[in-house]
This record gives C-alpha cells, structure tokens and sequence, in this order.
C-alpha cells in the first residue's frame, strides 16, 4: 500500500471514530437535505429546474463543507496537538502527507455529501409529489465534480494550515465559515431563477476544481518541514 | 539560537543531551532531524543531511515531547499506522512483539486517549523504535512522569542499548536520569555546549576530589586529625564524631590511609567521594553564566 494510502487509510478511521465531528457532519446534512430542499422548491420555477440547480449548488456547499469541517480534524487538529513533528520525521514528502490527507477528507466528505443529495431529492419528491430526478450533468456534478471540490477546498485550507501559525488559521477558519454561510444563503439569489445547469456551466465548475487542486498540488513544492515546526504552537 | 555546535555521537552510546529549559536542546534535535535548518554548518546522522533525504528517515527513530500518537485510535492502531509509513515488513507480529516489549499486549485494543502518562510515553518509546532504527532520539522521554513510570522508561533505554545496540541521543534537564543511562554527556547552555566529556571522566575528573575517612574508634578521631594535617596535600579537612573529610590536592588516597595505618588508627571505612553530575552540571551552568565555582 503506497504511503498516501497509508494515510488516507488513517485519516478516514481517525475521522469515523471522531463522534463529535460526524455528529455534526450528519446533523447538518440532514438539516439541510430534509428542511432545505422544500423550503427552496417551494419557490418559482418548474420543479426539475429548481431541483437541478440545488443540486448544484446546495450539494455543492454541503460537499465544502464537509471539506472545510473535516480538514480542520485532519490538518489543523494534527499540528495543535504536536503530532505532527513526529509525521515530519517519517519516511514521507510533504506532498505524500498532503496528498494522503486530503484523500481522506474527501472519501468520507464525498460520501456524506452523496448521502445529502439523496436526502434533497427525495425530501424534494415528498414536497411536491414529483419523482424528481437530476438531470445528467446534475448527476455528473454530484457523483465527479462536488468530490472534485471538496478534494481542491481540503487541498487549498490544508495548505494554508500547514504553513499559517494559530492565529492566523483562526482568521482564516472564521472567513471560511462566514464565506459558506454567505454561500448558502446568497447564491440562489445571485444566480437567478433563470439558471439552468448545463453541461458547460458543470465542465467548467470541474474545470475549476481542478484548476485548484493542480495550483495547490504545484504550491505543495513550497511547503517546507521547518515552516511547519515555526509554526506549530508553543 | 545555537551557537558554534561541535560534537559527534559514536555508534552504540547513550548519549546525554543536558541543559535547561530554553538551552536549545530541542532546537538542536530539529536541526539534526532535519525539521530546521542550520544557518550555518552542517548537521548530519548516519552520515546523511536529513532533510534533503526522506529515505534515511527509515534509520532513524524519534521521541518528541509529544509522543505523536493519535488519542482516538487504539495502541495496535497507532503502531499499525507508523509500522505501514515505515515499510516495516510484517507489520502485524512487530506491533505485537513491540507491545509485549513495552508490556501493553493486554490494552493493545484501548484508545490511545486513554492511557496513562506513563503508559502513553512507554507506546511512544515503542511507536518511536518499531522500524529497528540505528539512532533513536529522545526529547524529555521521563518527563511528567511518576517515578515508577521513570524508572521503567529508564529500563527501556538501556535495553534498547545494551540489546539493541541503538544509538541513543537523550535530550534530558533529568541528571538523575542521565548519569544512570548515559556514557557520555554534552552540557548546553544558551545554545553553545559548556562541557563534552564522559560521565566516568566528568565525576572522577574534577579539580579536587573528595576524600572520606570513617574510624573504627571514635576516640582516635583527634589523633588521626593531627596525623592528616601534618601531612601536605590535604585541604579543607573537617571532623564529625568519627568521620574525617577532606580534599586531595596532591596526595593520594592510599598514602592518606598507609599514613594513618602507620600510626595505629583503626579505619571502618575509606571513601573517594565523586563529584555527581548534579555538581557538575551546576558548577557548569555557573560558569556559563560568569558566577563563581
């Protein structure tokens, strides 16, 4: 088994045994599989319409958070408990950890996320009396890019809390829940009634994705153990 | 900050690494692991700069402060992670055998989280020599812990020297600890080493040694007084009841005892009192600090 494996193998037990997270994880996919998927199709627009779109971007926001929950367990948690001064001392790169790390937000992030576009759906179904079913780029977008997204958002936070001291990640975790929060509530709004999801507008959100996860894969070259230990708090 | 660091550790000693909190013990460790880099210099183990080689890594076994186990996995789980990172082969039965070693079989299957300080340095001690390393290095590995649990890790050092014929660099403020695992000592202070010796040479070396002298008669005490101080070479010679003290400058102990078997004194006991490390150590920091010894 490769050492990225290895470490993914590690991050996913670490992350299934951790209660309170999935607790959380679970409680907010349900919240918002079960409540906001009425709440939304009770809008204007067809049915099938209004569902695409949520599975768009609601699937979408529930995939980054995921991600932005469960790196925060498997970068952050790692460098403040001191953990991780031992793993810089294994036989591992950097991006090998990073990499590992990142696949084992993802797999379980992926996983849950599924879970919440099943719950969309059919809590869509129940409120309108549809069998509502995605359109195939929905589909496409929810089975290959929302993974696709919470992989380059865990990529991209990881990063920055391998290279960001305390206080800084602090910061940046307060912006990045209030920036999902403003997701939620203000992209129904500013993509308009009139949004239809296509096979352009998903190739180019995974055109996106994986514009992050390459650049974040590239800036890995950059991370260094001594910036990691510098940071690491006292 | 270190400054000017000098010293080689040789294949199979426990090497002691002593200074006070803030001396740059641990900063000295990074830097040899490869987690920092010197501003000037080099900082080699097993002849390789860790930091450009992340296969060496495999040679090397590390203790930090933090024992670098995870609280929500089980004692077989931590092992099994770090033994796979390692490429240690058949990591099931290595895991196995390094838990009867630490003698934690019977909570192999219990959260990490769980244990007690002593037992989580002991599966720290394990985690950190599981892949059979040449050198292991050790920061604070007693720390915080009862004097059973010391007393225990100690153990486990030196069977890992002695059976394992490791490499041992033990970061320490413990002189306790040091004199009874280490065979040679650095003394760091404010970065820059202060002494680098053996400890055998350290305690038996020292500007004057310590003499003692216990009677048999306690009323040959005053005698024995004026037979030791019309001798040359003695100092600061003390008397308490039947037992005389005093400092060798130039004359040797057996001369000392010939002269007073000469004379008729009946002697219990006879004693060349070594300087501890603890002494050392303080006379060490106190000239590093331009105070008087």
């Amino acid at each position: 088994m490769s050492r990225v494996m290895v470490v993914a193998g590690k991050e996913v037990r670490q992350l299934i045994k951790s209660r309170n997270v999935m607790l959380s994880a679970f409680i907010f996919v349900v919240v918002f599989g079960i409540f906001t998927g009425p709440a939304v199709l009770s809008g204007t627009g067809e049915p099938e319409q209004v569902m695409d779109t949520l599975g768009f971007y609601l699937v979408l926001t529930m995939g980054v958070f995921m991600g932005y929950l469960f790196t925060a367990q498997v970068f952050l948690r790692e460098k403040q408990a001191g953990v991780i001064e031992t793993l810089l001392c294994a036989p591992l790169s950097l991006r090998e950890l990073w990499l590992g790390k990142v696949l084992g937000v993802t797999i379980p992030g992926a996983l849950l996320t599924y879970f919440s576009a099943i719950l969309i759906m059919n809590a869509g179904s129940v409120f309108t009396g549809y069998t509502l079913i995605p359109s195939l780029p929905v589909l496409f977008h929810i089975i290959v890019v929302v993974p696709a997204f919470i992989a380059a958002a865990s990529g991209l936070m990881g990063f920055a809390q391998f290279i960001l001291g305390m206080r800084e990640n602090q910061i940046l975790n307060f912006v990045i829940i209030f920036g999902i929060i403003f997701l939620i509530s203000f992209t129904r709004e500013v993509i308009g009634p009139a949004f239809s999801v296509t096979w352009a507008v998903v190739g180019a959100a995974f055109g996106l994705a994986l514009l992050i996860l390459l650049v974040t894969a590239f800036l890995t070259r950059f991370l260094s153990r001594e910036r990691i230990v510098t940071t690491l708090p006292e | 900050m270190l400054d000017g660091l000098t010293f080689s550790v040789d294949e199979g000693e426990v090497f002691g690494y002593l200074g006070p909190n803030g001396s740059g013990k641990t900063t000295t460790m990074r830097v040899l692991l490869g987690l920092l880099s010197p501003t000037s210099g080099t900082a080699t183990v097993l002849d390789a700069d860790l930091s450009k080689d992340d296969e060496m890594r495999k040679r090397v076994g590390v203790l930090m402060e933090n024992n670098g186990l995870y609280d929500r996995l089980t004692a077989r789980e931590n092992l099994e992670y770090y033994a796979r990172l390692y490429d240690v082969s058949r990591p099931v039965d290595r895991v196995a055998e390094l838990l009867d070693f630490v003698g934690l079989t019977d909570r192999g299957s219990d959260m990490f989280g769980n244990f007690s300080t002593g037992m989580k340095r002991k599966l720290g001690i394990a985690r950190a020599i599981l892949h059979e390393p040449e050198i292991v290095f050790l920061d604070e590995p007693t720390s915080g812990l009862d004097p059973e649990a010391q007393h225990m890790v100690r153990e486990l050092i030196l069977r890992l020297s002695h059976e394992g014929s490791m490499t041992v660099f033990l970061n320490s403020h413990n002189l306790d600890e040091v004199q009874r695992v280490c065979s040679r000592v650095a003394i760091l202070h404010q970065g820059r080493i202060r002494a680098l010796d053996s400890i055998q040479h350290l305690t038996s070396a020292g500007r004057k040694t310590g003499f003692s002298i216990t009677l048999a008669d306690p009323a040959q005490a005053g005698e024995a007084e004026g037979i030791l101080s019309s001798l040359g070479g003695i100092g600061e010679l003390t008397r308490n009841d039947n037992v005389l003290g005093m400092v060798l400058a130039t004359t040797p102990a057996h001369e000392v005892i010939a002269a007073l078997v000469k004379n008729g004194i009946l002697l219990e006991e006879a004693r060349i009192q070594k300087r501890s490390l603890e002494e050392i150590y303080l006379d060490v920091m106190r000239q590093a600090e331009g105070g008087v010894t």
